[in-house]
């Protein structure tokens, strides 16, 4: 559930990146933050360690504008990967209206996708959302890799559907917009009040 | 003609005089998702959104410590500066309240005006729920398509 603040006529929406350590989520956000204009994005905040591993998340807020009356803002959020940080993860997923889920394309990464997206159902569920209704796109990050794993392969090992997944090179900036519009798309349609 | 009594103030209102009153330079009331309902006082030179975005994070953070040693959270959070301090505390389950304040002999009386003015605005939150009015309501199918649209034109590839 968005927050809605009837005084002061706004709507803010909060959109997580999960995923395992390194899988790309940080780069995704950065190059998001840069294509925007500067009217309507706010300054990007990274809670790094000197590794520039995300320690607690990293943040900016976009402004969409006003819609039908109301002013409408997306808050961006990233996790960090590293399993030691489970708690810190946990608390950013509260209160969120979406998540995309970036998976790490490298063969030898698979199961640390899987034990990551398990986590995240699990920390979902926490929060009393069911994972399988609640809005999420499954971003497959580095398909530059030569040994890329097939599209398709996390979903079957998690049972899960196929239809909200893409692949994506962050660091070139392939498929980031497309993943950020189609979960913002998700979210805007399961809003209700 | 007469001051307004508290009971009748917005939540800015109420915020405004907490500042006020409490001599502090400026004050925030926050959801502990981390986004601003309200401000007052100089923000000026501060990122507002930014800020509570950042205290949020500290304040779930610090709950969680919290638990750790068998307490269900910590009310209030105070961080002491050179030159300004922050008084962070819990005003419902769901939102809390930033106060920014720059000569520290003041915290007791902003440690009770933080009290005080909490009540009212546990108070507003609340009327803000209840009076919400018909216009108020979002035009939810009229919303989403809007939303929708500038959707495809914000996030698309090659933008600026
Ligand atoms: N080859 C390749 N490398 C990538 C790609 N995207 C990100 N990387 C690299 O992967 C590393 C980790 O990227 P980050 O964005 O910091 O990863 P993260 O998911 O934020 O990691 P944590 O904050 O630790 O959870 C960096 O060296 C990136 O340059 C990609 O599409 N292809
Ligand atoms: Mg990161």
């Amino acid at each position: 559930m968005p927050y809605i603040n009837y005084e002061n006529k706004e709507i803010s929406f909060k959109i997580v990146y999960y995923g395992p350590g390194m899988s790309g989520k940080t780069t995704n956000l950065v190059y998001i933050h840069k294509m925007l204009s500067d009217e309507i994005k706010g300054d990007l905040i990274t809670l790094d360690t000197e590794e520039e591993r995300t320690l607690f998340f990293d943040f900016f807020p976009l402004d969409l504008g006003n819609i039908a009356g109301y002013r409408v803002r997306f808050n961006m959020y990233t996790i960090p990967g590293q399993i030691y940080y489970e708690a810190s993860r946990r608390l950013m997923l509260e209160g969120a209206d979406g998540v995309v889920f970036v998976a790490d394309s490298s063969p030898i990464r698979f199961d640390y996708n899987i034990m990551s997206y398990q986590m995240m159902e699990d920390n979902l569920r926490s929060y009393d959302l069911n994972p399988r209704e609640f809005p999420s796109v499954l971003q497959y990050n580095k398909r530059d890799l030569s040994e890329a794993i097939e599209l398709g392969s996390l979903e079957s090992e998690l049972g899960i559907g196929t239809d909200s997944t893409l692949g994506a090179v962050a660091t070139q900036g392939e498929g980031v917009m497309e993943t950020i519009r189609m979960m913002s798309k998700m979210v805007i349609e399961q809003f209700e009040l | 003609m007469e001051p307004t009594a508290l009971e009748d103030m917005t939540m800015h209102q109420v915020l405004a005089n907490l500042v006020e009153d409490s001599r502090a330079m400026m004050a925030l009331l926050i959801t502990k998702e981390g986004t601003v309902i309200e401000e007052a006082g100089d923000t000026s030179m501060l990122n507002t959104t930014a800020m509570a975005a950042l205290i949020a994070g500290m304040f779930s953070a610090t709950r969680e410590v919290a638990r750790m040693v068998g307490e269900k959270q910590f009310s209030i959070l105070l961080q002491q500066g050179e030159q300004r301090h922050i008084h962070i505390s819990l005003v419902t389950d769901s939102t809390m309240m930033v106060i920014v304040f720059e000569d520290y002999k003041i915290i007791g009386r902003v440690r009770l005006k933080a009290r005080q003015y909490g009540e009212h605005l546990i108070a507003g939150l609340s009327r803000q729920q209840r009076n919400r009015s018909e216009k108020d309501e979002v035009p939810v199918s009229q919303f989403k398509e809007y939303a929708l649209n500038l959707i495809d034109q914000i996030f698309t590839a090659n933008e600026k």
